[in-house]
């Protein structure tokens, strides 16, 4: 069954597909206008990475660099005109009209955002073991520092590293969701010049989130590398 | 169902409360010190944005709680 933000999921990853296509082939020493565009988000998010990372940046700087892209890019296909306003009407059991939009926003939907979380937590909890080893990350896991705290604590952090995957996953949908649901209103309360507002605000929103995504993803995995190193310092990040 | 109505409501309401404090607190000592030390406005950016997500993930758990009431129980 094809939904609606599948849909808008789909385009986002053709769009993604095409500016790569075309930048493996037309790249040149001196960019033009479409890939200083191109490159831009690439280099600032990459100078991020580089700047707050680790010393490891440049095993995760792609993983993180392509989150943001592709929320970036799915959150503003969501503004666009006519999507999520242009579909096909139905009726209801009650007789009601109830308008399906063809394309959806991709991350007003739970399952897309969800994935984008698992993504993430497989991949921070891969480099966990990778930097400190199976033993090393288990201890971490289960055992904490003075010894007799271990029944107390031991719960507390396995549900704090499971919460990380709900809290990644339901920001987005939910910032993403009510941005669309706020936007809807605002159209039904003013149709005229109050909505701009409300989009441009949206804009930025959507930015933010990709932004947050990504930032709280390489967060993740700089704490799973360096565990091993600062014990101590345990920082309630959920 | 009303009642379910009425307690996401409130979940949500009362949820947003701290983190909205919270949210308010860190933006404000972030333009605090901007003001102090405009040239550090790009270092302070990518920390904030990380507290204001850490914050925000308190809001996010009364989201939760209120879609459960809603739709799960």
């Amino acid at each position: 069954m094809v939904t609606n933000s599948m849909v808008g999921a789909v385009l986002t990853s053709v769009i993604l597909l095409l500016a790569a296509a075309w930048f493996v082939r037309g790249a040149e020493r001196v960019p033009g206008r479409l890939q200083s565009l191109i490159e831009l988000p690439i280099e600032w998010i990459s100078g991020i990475v580089r700047g707050t990372g680790g010393t490891r940046w440049a095993q995760f700087v792609a993983l993180v660099a392509a989150i943001f892209l592709f929320v970036l890019v799915a959150n503003w296909i969501g503004l666009l005109p006519g999507v999520g306003t242009i579909g096909i009407v139905h009726h209801d059991e009650h007789g009601e009209e109830l308008l399906v939009p063809l394309v959806r926003a991709a991350a007003a939907d739970l399952n897309l955002t969800l994935g984008l979380a698992i993504i993430a937590f497989v991949a921070f909890v891969s480099f966990g073991i990778r930097a400190n080893g199976v033993r090393g990350y288990l201890k971490e896991l289960l055992i904490a520092e003075p010894a007799y705290m271990t029944p107390l604590l031991t719960p507390i952090h396995i549900i704090s590293e499971l919460s990380r995957l709900i809290s990644l996953s339901m920001r987005l949908f939910g910032n993403v969701f009510a941005g669309e649901v706020l936007l809807a209103t605002m159209l039904a309360l003013a149709p005229i010049i109050v909505p701009v507002v409300f989009l441009g605000l949206e804009l930025i929103f959507g930015f933010v989130q990709a932004l947050v995504f990504a930032l709280l993803t390489m967060t993740y995995i700089t704490l799973a590398i360096a565990e091993q190193r600062q014990h101590a310092s345990h920082t309630g990040t959920a | 169902m009303e009642f379910q109505l009425l307690a996401a409501g409130l979940a949500i309401g009362l949820g947003t409360i701290g983190p909205g404090i919270g949210i308010g607190i860190g933006f404000s000592k972030a333009m605090e010190a901007i003001g102090r030390n405009p040239d550090a406005a790009g270092a302070i950016f990518v920390p904030y944005i990380l507290g204001l997500a850490l914050t925000e993930a308190m809001a996010i758990y009364a989201l939760v709680i209120g879609l459960i009431l809603l739709f799960a129980v």
